[in-house]
């Protein structure tokens, strides 16, 4: 999905402990960090479990890329000028087969199509050279 | 939370032997008021609350203040000491988002019941409407929610709630005409508030036909934007007498606070949500030795419409997934079951957290809000949410002191 006019929309503002993740997407992976201590994924990555083990002893596993859309917002307005020619637009909480939540785009889909409970796949939106955002669509 | 809990105990016999009252309050001009900067408004709303206690400025030995969206601090409540001429000798700056207002007035009965302070201001004011940058604007967008793995998404304020929303309307198959009741009652209210920003008569229709903001919350189910100031005093009983105060006091019943998370993406349910409210809610039920039952006027935090739904429905008002129906059917009005943000809330009246929610419980209590009077009004409730509804706080109040 590459633009020829730059990229203005926020981009992530990334903290160390989630080069993992976004390297990962960068190779359009997915992967989720789980506590090795626990078993337990969890969501969004942090340094350190946010279980009571408090471990830092994550792994990053890579993950099934299947969700169903737990809920959604068509925007009808964006947060920021560059969102201009955006709206209408789906962000969406989804939950993975792995059980987090995760915030995303659904694409592909048509406003009108979108509802909760839909199965939605994982794919990469390469918003710039260096960053890529996974995003979510209508399981084929 | 078993009542009786011995922290449960501590907080009824703290507030017992305390007497911790609002003493005065006050409320500046509200709406578009360009060319005043935020500590103008928050220095207005200190005077007029002094005033109305009737007290002098040096009477006051406790500040507690909030933050500004306009002018960033790093030591808020002393950078508004120095303006404002005080020097108290306790001094907090509460930073909860929407549910500040009403822990202010708890962080103010926690000092006085450590013996930080006697008579503590807590204010809040801002130029929000007239003084916000478009990149202030864009920085409080992004600051609630997760800059890393939300923002990027495109993800706005009013769609962070219009989340939540669409999940409740799925869970209890609620409708928009619901969630747009509660925008027409408060409307409604809002119509006798002398500086409510909006008072045009609004329907369930014009609220569900307005422009779309983030589906299913249209520009009414979103709250207003607006500059103003307003302040509350917090003392004892026994100070307000000695300081010759002629207010009927509001006396502090119960307190609690209940967390959910910061951050959609770490919500498991709606229940997540409910609970929190609950045990914000129940806190202050249990101190007070209430239930909702007992409450005469309810003031909710109403930055957009679903969180008053959440709100009666957490805090025991009305089951889960009947709140659309209690409001459409005009039941949180004047006169009704429960008259709920009698001065019209943040989605009518002015925007200022919590802070118009306090002082108007008062004027209930004191008998002193005129064509929005609750008839007999001897019990109020308020509940403040902050983030999205993330963070929770309630306050009880009553006419008289806690026996």
């Amino acid at each position: 999905m590459a633009e020829n006019k730059p990229y203005e929309k926020p981009l992530p503002d990334f903290r160390p402990e989630t080069k993992p993740y976004w390297d990962a997407a960068k190779k359009h992976e997915l992967v989720l960090p789980r506590s090795k201590a626990t078993g337990e994924f969890f969501f969004y990555p942090r340094a350190i479990s946010p279980g009571n083990d408090m471990s830092e002893d994550i792994e990053w596993v890579k993950a099934s890329g299947k969700a169903k859309v737990w809920t959604y917002s068509i925007h009808h307005m964006g947060p920021t000028k560059a969102y201009k020619d955006d709206p209408p637009y789906i962000v969406a909480l989804v939950e993975t087969s792995e059980g987090v939540k995760m915030m995303t785009n659904i694409v592909d889909c048509d406003v009108k199509d979108v509802h909760v409970g839909m199965d939605v796949e994982v794919v990469f939106d390469d918003v710039t050279p260096e960053v890529t955002l996974p995003k979510f669509r209508p399981t084929k | 939370m078993a009542d009786g809990s011995p922290t449960i105990k501590e907080a009824r016999e703290v507030l017992k032997k305390n007497k911790i009252v609002i003493a005065g309050v006050g409320e500046t001009e509200q709406g578009k008021i360009p060319n005043k900067s935020s500590f103008h408004f928050l220095s207005q709303a200190s005077k007029l609350a002094i005033e109305d206690a009737g007290i002098k400025k040096s009477d006051v030995d406790g500040l507690v203040t909030a933050f500004s969206l306009v002018e960033h601090t790093f030591m808020h409540c002393t950078t508004f000491a120095d303006y404002f001429g005080l020097r108290p000798r306790f001094f907090s700056s509460v930073a909860v988002g929407g549910a500040t207002a009403v822990w202010m007035a708890a962080e103010a009965a926690m000092a006085i019941a450590s013996g930080q302070a006697e008579v503590v201001l807590c204010v809040r004011g801002d130029n929000t409407l007239s003084g916000i940058s478009s990149s202030g604007m864009v920085a409080l967008i992004r600051e609630m929610c997760h800059a890393e793995f939300e923002f990027p998404y495109g993800l706005t304020t009013p769609g962070g709630y219009a989340l939540a929303a669409q999940r409740y309307l799925h869970d209890f198959g609620a409708t928009r005409e619901h969630l747009a009741a509660v925008a027409v009652t408060m409307r409604k209210h809002a119509a006798n508030k002398e500086n409510a920003m909006n008072k045009e008569p609004l329907t369930i229709e014009e609220v569900v036909n307005s422009r779309i903001i983030a589906e299913p919350l249209t520009k009414y189910d979103c709250s207003i934007i607006s500059d103003g100031g307003a302040a509350f005093i917090v003392t004892t009983e026994a100070k307000a007498k000695e300081l010759g105060i002629k207010n009927p006091l509001a006396y502090l019943w119960g307190m609690g606070q209940g967390y959910s998370h910061q951050y959609l993406t770490s919500l498991k349910d709606l229940d997540q949500i409910y609970n929190a409210v609950n045990t914000s809610g129940q806190k202050a039920f249990q101190t007070a030795g209430l239930g909702p039952k007992d409450v005469d006027v309810a003031f909710l935090y109403d930055c957009f419409t679903i969180t008053v739904l959440l709100e009666l429905e957490g805090l025991g008002f009305v089951p889960k997934g009947e709140g659309g129906a209690f409001a459409l059917e005009g039941r949180m009005e004047i006169g009704k079951d429960l008259p709920v943000n009698t001065h019209g809330g943040l989605l009518s009246q002015a925007h200022l957290g919590a802070m118009h929610h306090v002082v108007e419980a008062v004027l209930q209590l004191r008998n002193q809000a005129g064509p929005r009077q609750v008839k007999d009004a001897e019990v109020a409730l308020v509940h403040g949410n902050g983030g999205i509804v993330s963070a929770h706080s309630t306050i009880l109040l009553g006419k008289e002191a806690l026996s």
